[in-house]
């Protein structure tokens, strides 16, 4: 194989094999080099025993996919051959544990390089455990892609130095013993020079955690779920050193309802869950909209419906998020990318307390748990800003309205506690001061009047968003004029922006439209850009074209032609060009 | 800054502008009553508390008392509570509704909200029938007790939530009636001052639909278990009076000294989160950064 620019890694075994571990000495041995990785965690709702997998895609340059064929691939147990040989590129390598696998590889195929290790043999020293095998597959990787070894040494000594001396000496004398083995034993040519920039491996559960804190976050209640739960894990880890409230409640109800206690109470609050768990939240939702008490809601969509595919990946949960009984103003963002993920947090949270409302983040599986290096995020680029709220009122200030009528719909916020100015925030239909019209005072004419106030006060937020430009439209890449527009949203960016790439590269005329911010909607401006345009396709990963739909309703523009994935998988550059070039959607 | 005085608290400071719309004669009128003369009495400005409620006549009293309050959703009062007592501890937080709003749809959030022992209040206006959708049973109607949604009497055991509360480690169970307003005050002074989740269920008749749960029902049944030298201490003394089937016991069941929740989040609540200086030192955003490096 002659010199490359990027390397495609599979890990693959039974969960506990220690796959994750592997998956992390290696990319970090990368992003300390200054490559770049992009990952892809293939796994199943067990905790032992399912066969999982980890794809890394290294390069020297920013890689934008978890790419399709592996050059290297670890084999750690006995289903993996059949799994994962038949998506070897041709050529590529292979190295598996022979204590796990016994029979001939080249009976599946051919035209691979097979290198079975023999833990036994290769590490007979003192202290080490038949299930460091990993360790050793790990050092013939690393030395065969051509990383820096010394990077991966370096690594065992921060992972375990609290483990004592001699269990970070076992782990290198047995990374260094696949290293040597690899040395003797294999051709590869493989090579990747990094930059020497240090960047950060992480995934976007961890950008959204950091976002939240960066924003200022200051209280979290969420209930465990799948794929969610790593912000949780998170935020528990930093709860002590940022002085913030993290709390696991006893469902999901509780967890969005909690968030809003703090809310009204005059704190950044948030909370996460998928699909499921937001179904149970959406009372809550409409509760913040009608109290106008800000509050940053995380969904991170997986396969659906009801339990669906708890560990795969769909975008299939607009119409979700954009339900609830009755109307109310709301924010829906979907991040493009890990970076994004971190900004769009720490943003949420000034835009819910800007408009006093519900904001959702709408992420993904795949956005969520891959792992992906980034470049340490400019915190200076967050500032907190805090709208209409205010701790106190001035001496002598007349009598305050909680939902005091206003021109831009938002009213000043008084946080509880401020002698003088006692209110009460009802969830029935209530006056300025919130005093409800409800019960005896329905139907009857100032009952009526308040409501034709207070409605469209409300909705009239949804208005001042998009007057203050604080809703961006949607940003087109590549060449204005082009040919053929596809249109994404939320995490597929990158792919997206890969399969455009390549299709350019085929002499094809592509450009890119792409959705972060999914609501309100910009009626006359959307339909602008969309004219500009001249064929588009929506790119959605899920079967019904939610995010179509929602540009239907909202702007009356039609989209006609789709690409779709819903198998559980997230897309890859290579599927949408493939799609592409099969449904003769472009035109050179 | 709030205007400072030095005028004592009194219950007039707790008189709202709204009157109440329950029903001539409803038990709920009582409590509010008691509610504003216990916090009155305890010096407490009105400013410095909020109330919680869930959805139900009862559910209605934060509107007719002059202080903060929260009229939330079915059943949810005791998350939003929770969550608003951790972001202001400086703040007296109670929580109130009626019995189909705690022990039925709410009921989860009852169990674990005691287990969990954050400092605030819990009162029930306990009526033993869904008064505001004109009278269903509810999860404490009596064992064939006919009502609109059981015309042929009530097929279900009603809960015993005093047993409840003690076996799911509430830190202060007690039990009152609205038409015993001298034995009530004392109770919602002693759960008020209680450091940790406090809970009163409290028999509030409804004098519309509950024709078995009468005023005259609870003065002909109850009696006051301090009067019969009551160990609260003791949580098998307090479930031996939960149990009684003859008559049933008023007051304090149960106190139990342990830490609120609170003190689990010392550190971070060293002042209450609301007076919080917004986001993060130089040095932590750059912690944050070097554990992903």
């Amino acid at each position: 194989m002659s010199e490359k620019k990027n390397v495609i890694v599979r890990i693959a075994g039974a969960a506990g094999d220690g796959i994750a571990s592997t998956g992390e000495l290696f990319g970090k041995t990368c992003s300390r080099m200054g490559l770049h990785v992009m990952a892809y965690n293939a796994y199943q709702s067990a905790i032992r025993g399912g066969h999982v997998w980890l794809q890394l895609n290294v390069g020297e340059e920013k890689t934008r996919c978890h790419g399709e064929q592996p050059d290297v691939a670890l084999l750690l147990n006995k289903t993996s051959p059949e799994v994962h040989i038949p998506d070897m590129k041709s050529g590529g390598i292979v190295f598996y544990d022979i204590s796990k696998i016994k029979e001939d590889l080249s009976v599946i195929r051919d035209d691979l390089q097979y290198y079975g290790l023999d833990f036994k043999e290769l590490c007979d020293f003192p202290g080490v455990s038949p299930v460091m095998v990993n360790v050793l597959l790990a050092g013939a990787l690393i030395q065969t892609v051509g990383l820096d070894t010394g990077v991966s040494l370096e690594f065992f000594k921060e992972k375990f130095t609290k483990k004592g001396d001699e269990i970070v000496e076992v782990n290198q004398k047995v990374f260094n013993a696949g290293v040597a083995w690899a040395k003797a034993n294999t051709k590869s040519g493989l090579s990747l020079k990094g930059d020497g920039k240090k960047r950060m491996f992480m995934t976007g559960n961890d950008a959204i955690g950091m976002g939240l804190l960066a924003g200022g976050l200051k209280s979290y209640a969420a209930y465990p779920m799948s794929p969610a739960t790593g912000i949780l894990h998170y935020l528990s880890t930093q709860a002590k050193k940022a002085k913030i409230i993290v709390k696991q409640t006893e469902d999901e109800l509780a967890a969005a309802n909690f968030a809003i206690g703090a809310g009204h109470a005059g704190v950044r609050a948030a909370t996460a869950t998928s699909g499921g768990g937001y179904c149970l939240m959406v009372e809550a939702v409409g509760l913040a909209g009608m109290l106008e008490i800000p509050v940053v809601l995380i969904n991170v969509q997986r396969g659906g419906p009801s339990t669906g595919l708890p560990t795969k990946q769909e975008q299939a949960d607009i119409k979700l998020v954009m339900g609830g009984n009755g109307d109310f103003p709301r924010i829906v963002i979907a991040p493009k990318d890990v970076e994004d993920a971190f900004f769009q947090s720490a943003r949420a949270l000034n835009l819910a307390e800007k408009y006093q409302c519900p904001v959702i983040i709408l992420s993904d599986l795949f956005l969520s748990e891959h792992y992906q290096t980034v470049d340490p995020f400019d915190f200076s680029k967050i500032s907190i800003e805090r709208g209409k709220f205010m701790k106190e009122l001035p001496a002598g200030a007349a009598r305050y309205k909680r939902y005091e009528v206003t021109e831009d719909g938002i009213s000043p916020r008084l946080m509880p506690g401020a002698a003088g100015h006692m209110y009460c925030s009802g969830s029935d239909e209530h006056d300025e001061n919130g005093e409800l019209i409800s019960d005896i005072l329905a139907g009857l004419p100032r009952a009526i009047d308040v409501r034709m106030k207070m409605h469209p006060k409300r909705m009239r937020k949804e208005e001042t968003m998009l007057k203050e430009n604080d809703i961006n439209l949607p940003e087109i890449v590549g060449p204005k004029d082009a040919k053929l527009t596809l249109l994404g949203w939320g995490s597929t960016f990158d792919y997206i922006e890969e399969a455009c790439e390549t299709l350019r590269a085929d002499g094809l005329s592509v450009n890119h439209l792409h959705f972060t911010d999914l609501y309100p909607m910009d009626r006359e401006k959307l339909v602008e850009v969309f004219n500009s345009c001249n064929e588009i396709v929506a790119v959605e990963n899920n079967m019904s074209n939610q995010m179509s739909k929602l540009i239907l309703a909202e702007t009356g523009f039609e989209l006609k032609r789709f690409i779709n994935r819903f198998d559980g998988e997230p897309f890859t550059g290579e599927y949408i060009v493939n799609a592409v070039k099969e449904k003769e959607l472009a035109h050179a | 800054m709030p205007e400072i005085t030095d005028k004592p608290v009194t219950i007039a400071d707790y008189k709202g502008d709204v009157h109440p719309d329950w029903c001539p004669g409803c038990g709920d009128f009582g409590v509010l009553s008691v509610l504003q003369r216990a916090l009155a009495e305890m010096g407490i400005p009105a400013n410095e508390v909020m109330i919680v409620s869930g959805i139900g006549c009862s559910s209605n009293l934060p509107g007719f008392i002059n202080t903060y309050g929260l009229h939330t959703l079915h059943g949810r009062s005791l998350p939003i509570a929770q969550g608003f007592k951790l972001a202001n501890h400086a703040m007296n937080v109670v929580a109130c509704g009626g019995d189909g709003d705690g022990y039925g749809i709410g009921v989860g959030h009852f169990i674990h909200a005691m287990r969990r022992n954050i400092d605030m209040t819990y009162v029930v206006m306990n009526n033993s029938i869904y008064g505001l959708t004109t009278g269903q049973t509810s999860p404490t109607s009596g064992l064939n007790m006919k009502t609109k949604s059981t015309p042929f009497g009530n097929p279900e055991m009603p809960l015993n939530p005093i047993a409840l509360a003690l076996s799911a480690g509430c830190s202060f169970v007690a039990r009152g009636f609205s038409g015993n307003p001298k034995q009530l005050v004392e109770i919602y002074k002693a759960a008020v001052k209680h450091k940790g989740f406090a809970y009163i269920d409290t028999f509030s008749p409804c004098v519309t639909f509950n024709k078995v749960n009468t005023a005259q029902f609870y003065r002909d049944n109850t009696y006051e278990i301090e009067g019969e030298n009551h160990d609260k201490t003791s949580k098998a003394a307090a479930l031996e009076r939960a149990l009684e089937t003859d008559r049933i016991g008023t007051g304090i069941f149960y106190v139990q000294e342990r830490s609120q929740y609170e003190e689990f989040e010392k550190e971070v609540l060293e002042k209450p989160l609301v007076q919080h200086e917004l986001g993060l030192s130089k040095d932590l955003q750059h912690k944050l950064i070097e554990q992903f490096v």
